[in-house]
């Protein structure tokens, strides 16, 4: 646009100048009070004190991430989603911008979540971090995908909703040939966490799908249906 | 001419819902109405111009680019404003930082520049005033008005708005329309309004729309030109009339096919529009001797 960009380096520079608004347009309070209860669950076994067994931290730390990743499944309310729904910074940008200032604060959270389990009946950190990190991408490619989906400006309450009922009858209704809910003694521990593995990058992959913007439209449905 | 806006053929089902059937249109530098009943497809055919959706088949261009690929899709949108039907804020933003904010996403990224362009924009929408308040403390036509800069910021040569007088009072909706008026100088406005007052004042031309179709493609005289000779006057309510209503003069204005020496009427805009309608089945048309008729006159 003629004596208005000036100076203008386009993307790259809507990027930087795009980084203050965008933190304020964060849903901050459904992820203080996430990452308040994930906290709170992750502390029950130092709570409880000497009868805390690693099963109960192991479930304990389950929780916590489910409560994190709930308060993910916010990231992408926009109650401007509409007014700013042809513009022409791309909504992958949009939604990069938006997870970024979330990452290193759901890492502080969750570093902080693991240190309050007492050492001695806290599970393999990296096992447990890996569930964590596969239930949050989980939150962020439903988020994701109900904005590809369909056209509320606010699809996070849905969205937890269904990670919640979703995510309680899995680990007690999971079939045991792919078990993903196994302690760190269950000989099937590596397994799991392989098939973790695979739902974080799963989920990864629905995330960057749905931030791009088809630009045709696929007849009867798929992730390319709706805008 | 070249004409800004350039569509064949452009359809878009929902489910089983066709939202657009085969729509054609050429719109050039004016403002343009888009009329019809609700569920026409007029918010559909907005979001789809304003690539917002993409439409399942046919062909079009804005600008000379085809909004069908992505690289076509970013230069539309670099040149183009759009206020939907339901504009959503972030509520703690002040109408300054709201349209800045819009301003960014619109890739105007020096700052200096993009600030004076926003006080611009607030200056011709009359918010200059009120620019550091909170947008969750504006009335609602002030919000409004705060879209409306919005979708101005960049000085965009194609601008969509889709209802955008809709809920404000006259005074307000009097303000709008010079607003439009004035935008629709120099550059091509898409204008979808159930307010047929608001096209005979704003609109150099006019497209009816029903059932997802366009109806009618032509000016706001060839549209008022589709009841000359069917609009009469009578003391009682025509059985006759496709549609017909107590004036405030005590009288009768009958819509339709006249009797022979029926009192005529000089045609609006809105009984054309009415008339229209009329012709199409199953749209909420106007019905012999009842329904729109029956309802006013009751």
């Amino acid at each position: 646009m003629p004596g208005v960009s000036g100076d203008t380096s386009g993307a790259a520079g809507a990027w930087r100048a795009l980084v203050r608004p965008v933190v304020r347009t964060l849903p901050w309070r459904a992820i203080g009070v996430a990452g308040g209860l994930g906290l709170l669950f992750a502390a029950a076994p130092r709570l409880l004190g000497e009868d805390a067994t690693g099963r109960l931290a192991l479930n304990a730390l389950r929780m916590s991430a489910l409560a994190f990743a709930l308060g993910a499944a916010f990231l992408l309310d926009d109650p401007a989603r509409h007014t700013t729904a042809a513009v022409p910074t791309r909504r992958a940008v949009r939604h990069t911008l938006r997870l970024a200032p979330v990452v290193p604060v759901a890492a502080l959270g969750w570093t902080v979540a693991l240190l309050l389990v007492p050492a001695g009946v806290r599970p393999p950190v990296g096992g447990v971090t890996l569930e964590a990190a596969a239930a949050l991408a989980l939150a962020l490619a439903g988020a994701a995908f109900a904005v590809r989906r369909s056209d509320s400006t606010r699809p996070g309450q849905a969205v937890a909703g269904a990670l919640f009922t979703t995510a309680v009858p899995a680990s007690l209704l999971w079939p045991e040939r792919w078990a993903l809910f196994v302690a760190p003694d269950d000989e099937r521990w590596a397994a799991a966490h392989d098939r973790w593995t695979v739902l974080l990058c799963a989920a990864l992959a629905v995330w960057a799908v749905c931030g791009a913007e088809p630009v045709r439209r696929r007849i009867g449905g798929g992730l390319g249906s709706r805008s | 001419m070249t004409p800004t806006v350039s569509a064949s053929g452009l359809s878009l089902h929902f489910g089983g819902t066709r939202a657009l059937d085969e729509v054609s249109l050429r719109l050039s530098t004016g403002v343009t109405g888009l009329l019809g009943p609700n569920g026409a497809g007029k918010t559909t055919l907005l979001r789809v111009l304003a690539t917002a959706v993409p439409a399942d088949r046919g062909v079009f261009t804005v600008l000379g680019h085809d909004p069908g690929t992505s690289r076509g899709r970013q230069e539309v949108r670099r040149r183009l404003g759009y206020l939907p039907q339901a504009p959503g804020f972030h509520p703690d933003f002040t109408a300054f930082e709201f349209v800045d904010y819009v301003a960014i996403l619109k890739e105007l990224t020096d700052r200096t520049a993009r600030h004076r362009e926003v006080r611009r924009v607030l200056d011709e929408v009359g918010l200059t005033g009120v620019r550091g308040k909170r947008l969750r403390k504006l009335s609602g036509g002030m919000r409004q008005r705060t879209a409306l800069a919005a979708a101005l910021v960049g000085d965009p040569a194609f601008l969509v708005l889709d209802e955008p007088t809709v809920g404000l009072d006259p005074e307000q909706r009097m303000r709008f329309r010079e607003l439009i008026a004035h935008a629709g100088e120099g550059r091509t406005v898409l204008l979808s309004t159930h307010q047929t007052e608001d096209v005979a004042m704003l609109c150099n031309r006019v497209v009816v729309m029903a059932a997802g179709t366009v109806h009618f493609d032509g000016t706001p005289a060839e549209l008022t030109a589709q009841a000359g000779g069917r609009v009469w006057s009578s003391a009682e309510r025509d059985p006759g009339a496709k549609a017909g209503w107590r004036t405030g003069l005590g009288t009768f204005r009958n819509v339709g096919d006249p009797p022979d020496g029926a009192d005529l009427l000089e045609p609006t805009l809105e009984d054309g529009y009415l008339l229209t309608l009329d012709g199409i089945g199953g749209v909420g048309g106007l019905g012999r001797g009842g329904g729109f008729g029956a309802e006013a006159a009751a």
